[in-house]
């Protein structure tokens, strides 16, 4: 084959690829510049459509995959509608925060369902038999089926911008993404209109889904690797742009196609590299029209609060008692044999600290970072490899780890802290995809294995204890190193949160909180908002390098998954779920969480489900977390007018005569 | 003779096409009261945003004290003594009254803090901010309510905090927006009256549509048409200026 011809056929497998993304896009970039909402669940939408047409196609034969073409789509199209009037529409009006999360919760439902019904592994989806043939055009063969979808994509691209632009379904659409209350306020029941666009996105994900199963296969994880992609794309081309996500689908289909043929090490990180230098000097994406975007949203995140539940005195003995019981369980556990329990909360600890850290910037800062993981791994690759090549001893290793952690949180934030709200939440997640992306390209990260088989050493200079040789007998049982391990790990997080509450209690936090409140304000009384968020955002990265770095020290291993974004999302469901901006919220949230996930995916397969339908709930029901469970049922209008005035009338009011009768 | 604390030269910021605010020159002097008004579209808010930071010029100066201040953000001006209220009220109403309004006197604090207290002492536990705020909060008639949520405060109670506030910052000049824009003629005369008796010993701008409240309290009074300064005077020079007459009364009204 000629070079021109070579280089031919990867333009087109980049316009393949790219019509793809051009279709999910779409779809996003329709959703979130109509209502406001970032759909993570948009790439589950797309496996989804892509199954639909699987099981509609395999028993119908050679017709099939026509009948399933039209049919997926609008069954996708469908769940898409009952989704936005069961779940999202509930949450309008609330900072986009809480569509993430309960579209990350939809995540883990619609993927559960998924490899249920059809298996965890991939299977093929035949392309149609009159399609599935070369043809030669301009001098060279070339899959007709794949002219077929760049011709099938142009044309539904084309047809979505007619939509938009010269219908008054468009009309309406357009004007109520300007104002939607003005359109409102016009008679018109937008509320009709935003589940048709949620639908309308959902098919269109579907049919890029059939689109690209026929191309390759169909899989359990075809969603999740394409959502960031299409994130990405979304950012690019700019928040809410049609354009920006055509032109942006193309751009990121050639640059990936080209990437991996001509700079195969680029490959995967190119993509981040451009959107992190197109945010950089142009934060509103290629056609984005103003920064608005991020600004204007109406809803404030909701915090929790410990006050009006518990008095300040009963969580602080709470707090005493639980770190006691903290401090008895290896003994127990060691005396009646179930030593997995110390296992279990190791692990709940270091969740505990990155829940903690990520607090500091979402639930004092109001920064969402969509990426705090890029921290957690940074921090574990650190530290292992500062035990590898450094020193043994766990101190240095978690110092290396802070520091790093730290350092970056500072680029990242100087980078991105200018720029507000959803670009800050997107410029985070592209810089953790670019690590988790990265870590596979070196040998001295080990590439996809990671780096394992390291040891710790407890003590500086051949001072202290290693946990290999350590052994204290007691009675008829013996304590291995593991307790020391243990206990450390205690120490570390128990002083972390003392730490992160001093910092808050200080004129330094005491500023974070205003800007909580109202950044404007805190600006006009003289406070350098951006300055403080950049610090808040340091403090955070280097505690959750710290947790990662903890992790790798015990385990003696690090892998890529750290870096995998599904922790990030992870971190917020704990945060949030233990009630944002209270510091101890989050820790209770990564225990429940933690401990949940392990019961319930040793008791069932679809565990994931579960946790995605009780989170999903969460969100809509309990918005201000587990410490706030009693308050927000005091609060509810039916609890209220059950129990009368009393409560009703002191809702709010944090008097500790109150909190009594309560 | 002339000791101006403020003093804006050829400010003009340009929106595509429109030009705001053309070729503004003001001077305010130390300690008066001057208010800028003008009708709906003189440009009144652009200036005021000009002032305060929010916006850049497109071109000319703002000089604060003697010290260029036109590339300095909002809250490098504050830090200089240059205040400025809220047309809607802006408090932090999740926080209590003390809190907001020691946050403010925190800001103000002489010396700022070394590290080991801005990160690690209480933020209650220094005495000179906290007996600032007491004399804030006495001052401002608030002192009784320090432990109140400021999202329970009453409407007025609120503008008092909104006022006490600025106060807090301690600030050589304050520019106060619209301050009692949509409250009725008690109500304003109630804001008013607090302005001069906690306000009344600094400079203060008074960005204001309604004519009559302009004519009462000011000093001088500088008229902003189209975007251009048409007129400055005490109340009564400008009142019987001819071309102000004909730019704020022309039309039905004349």
């Amino acid at each position: 084959m000629s070079v021109a011809s070579a280089v031919a056929e990867q333009v087109l497998n980049g316009l393949v690829v790219g019509m793809v993304y051009v279709l999910l896009a779409a779809g996003l970039s329709i959703i979130f510049g109509v209502m406001d909402v970032i759909n993570f669940a948009h790439g589950e939408l797309f496996a989804l459509g892509a199954y639909f047409a699987f099981a509609i196609a395999g028993p119908l034969g050679g017709a099939g995959f026509w009948v399933a073409l039209v049919v997926a789509p609008l069954l996708v199209g469908v769940v898409g509608m009952g989704i936005e009037r069961l779940t999202v529409k509930r949450l309008y009006g609330r900072d986009p925060l809480y569509h993430i999360l309960l579209t990350f919760g939809l995540v883990l439902i619609i993927n559960d369902l998924i490899t249920s019904v059809w298996g965890k592994s991939a299977q093929p989806f035949p392309v149609p038999s009159v399609l599935d043939q070369p043809v030669a055009l301009f001098g060279f063969n070339y899959s007709l089926y794949n002219y077929g979808i760049i011709v099938f994509g142009s044309a539904l691209a084309l047809g979505t911008w007619l939509l938009l632009n010269r219908t008054r379904f468009g009309m309406i659409i357009r004007a109520g993404s300007e104002d939607r209350e003005m359109v409102r306020t016009l008679g018109i029941n937008i509320d009709r209109y935003y589940t048709l666009t949620f639908g309308f996105g959902a098919a269109l994900a579907g049919v890029a889904g059939i689109v690209l199963g026929a191309y390759q296969n169909v899989s359990p994880t075809m969603g999740s690797s394409v959502i960031i992609p299409a994130f990405v794309i979304v950012v690019l081309g700019g928040l809410g742009s049609f354009r920006g996500a055509v032109v942006g689908g193309l751009f990121v289909g050639l640059v990936q196609t080209f990437a991996r043929t001509y700079t195969p090490f680029l490959e995967g990180l190119i993509v981040f590299l451009l959107m992190i230098a197109v945010l950089v000097v142009k934060p509103t994406g290629l056609f984005g029209t103003s920064v608005g975007a991020g600004d204007h949203h109406d809803g404030a995140l909701l915090h929790g609060s410990g006050g009006g539940v518990l008095s300040a005195e009963t969580r602080a003995k709470l707090g005493y008692a639980g770190v006691g019981a903290l401090l008895i369980v290896p003994l127990l556990a060691e005396v009646t044999g179930v030593t997995y329990s110390v296992t279990l909360l190791e692990d709940i600890l270091i969740w505990a600290l990155f829940a903690l850290s990520l607090d500091l910037v979402l639930g004092y800062a109001g920064l969402v970072s969509l990426g705090h993981t890029l921290f957690y791994g940074v921090g574990a690759y650190a530290s292992v490899l500062t035990l590898m090549h450094v020193s043994p001893s766990v101190f240095v290793a978690l110092v290396v780890a802070v520091a790093v952690c730290a350092a970056i949180a500072w680029g990242v934030g100087y980078l991105s802290i200018r720029v507000s709200g959803v670009f800050f939440a997107m410029i985070t997640l592209g810089f953790a995809e670019l690590f988790y992306n990265a870590v596979f390209k070196f040998d001295f990260t080990g590439g996809s294995d990671g780096l394992f088989g390291v040891d710790a050493f407890y003590g500086l200079a051949g001072l202290g204890i290693d946990p290999g040789e350590f052994t204290v007998p007691l009675g008829p049982f013996v304590l291995d190193g593991g307790v020391v391990q243990y206990y450390f790990l205690l120490a570390v997080v128990v002083g972390s949160y003392l730490l992160a509450r001093r910092l808050i209690r200080a004129p330094f936090g005491s500023v974070l909180q205003s800007i909580r409140e109202s950044e404007e304000r805190a600006s006009f009384i003289g406070y350098d908002v951006t300055a403080y968020k950049r610090r808040a955002f340091v403090v955070s990265g280097g505690l959750a390098g710290l947790a990662g770095g903890l992790f790798a020290a015990n385990n003696g291993y690090v892998a890529p998954s750290f870096l995998h974004w599904i922790n990030s999302g992870e971190v917020i469901v704990m945060t949030v779920l233990g009630g944002m901006g209270t510091l101890y919220g989050p820790m209770l949230g990564a225990g429940v969480f933690v401990a949940a996930e392990d019961v319930l995916s040793s008791y069932i397969d679809q565990w994931q489900l579960v946790i995605g339908v009780l989170f999903v709930l969460f969100v809509i029901f309990v918005p201000r977390g587990l410490v706030s469970l009693p308050q927000t049922v005091a609060d509810h209008p039916i609890f209220e007018s059950a129990v009368g005035d009393r409560v009703g009338e002191q809702a709010g009011v944090t008097d500790p005569e109150v909190d009594r009768h309560e | 003779m002339s000791d101006p604390i403020l003093r804006t030269e050829n400010l003009t910021k340009e929106f595509g096409k429109l030009v705001a605010v053309d070729d503004v020159t003001l001077d305010v002097e130390r300690g008066e009261f001057r208010s800028l008004i003008g009708p709906n579209g003189a440009g009144k808010t652009t200036t005021f945003n000009l002032l305060t930071g929010a916006l850049r010029p497109t071109r000319g100066t703002v000089t604060f004290n003697g010290e260029n201040v036109t590339a300095l953000p909002p809250h490098e001006r504050v830090r200089r003594g240059l205040g400025r209220s809220f047309q809607i009220t802006n408090v932090f109403s999740g926080l209590t009254v003390r809190e907001n309004v020691r946050l403010a006197a925190q800001a103000a604090r002489e010396g700022g803090f070394t590290p080991v207290e801005e990160y690690l002492r209480r933020s209650d536990a220094f005495n000179d901010v906290n007996e600032h705020t007491d004399r804030v909060l006495d001052r401002s008639g608030l002192l009784g309510r320090g432990d109140e949520p400021a999202d329970v405060l009453a409407y007025g109670d609120k503008r008092r905090l909104e006022i006490a506030i600025v106060l807090a910052t301690d600030p050589d000049m304050v520019l106060l927006d619209e301050p009692t824009a949509g409250m009725s003629a008690e109500e304003t005369r109630a804001t008013m009256d607090l302005i001069d008796e906690v306000l009344s010993d600094r400079t203060l701008l008074l960005i204001e549509h309604d004519i009559d409240l302009v004519m009462r309290v000011s000093d001088r009074i500088t008229v902003l048409h189209r975007g251009e300064v048409l007129a400055e005077g005490t109340p009564e020079a400008v009142s019987e200026d001819p071309e102000v007459r004909e730019a704020y009364f022309g039309g039905v009204e004349a």
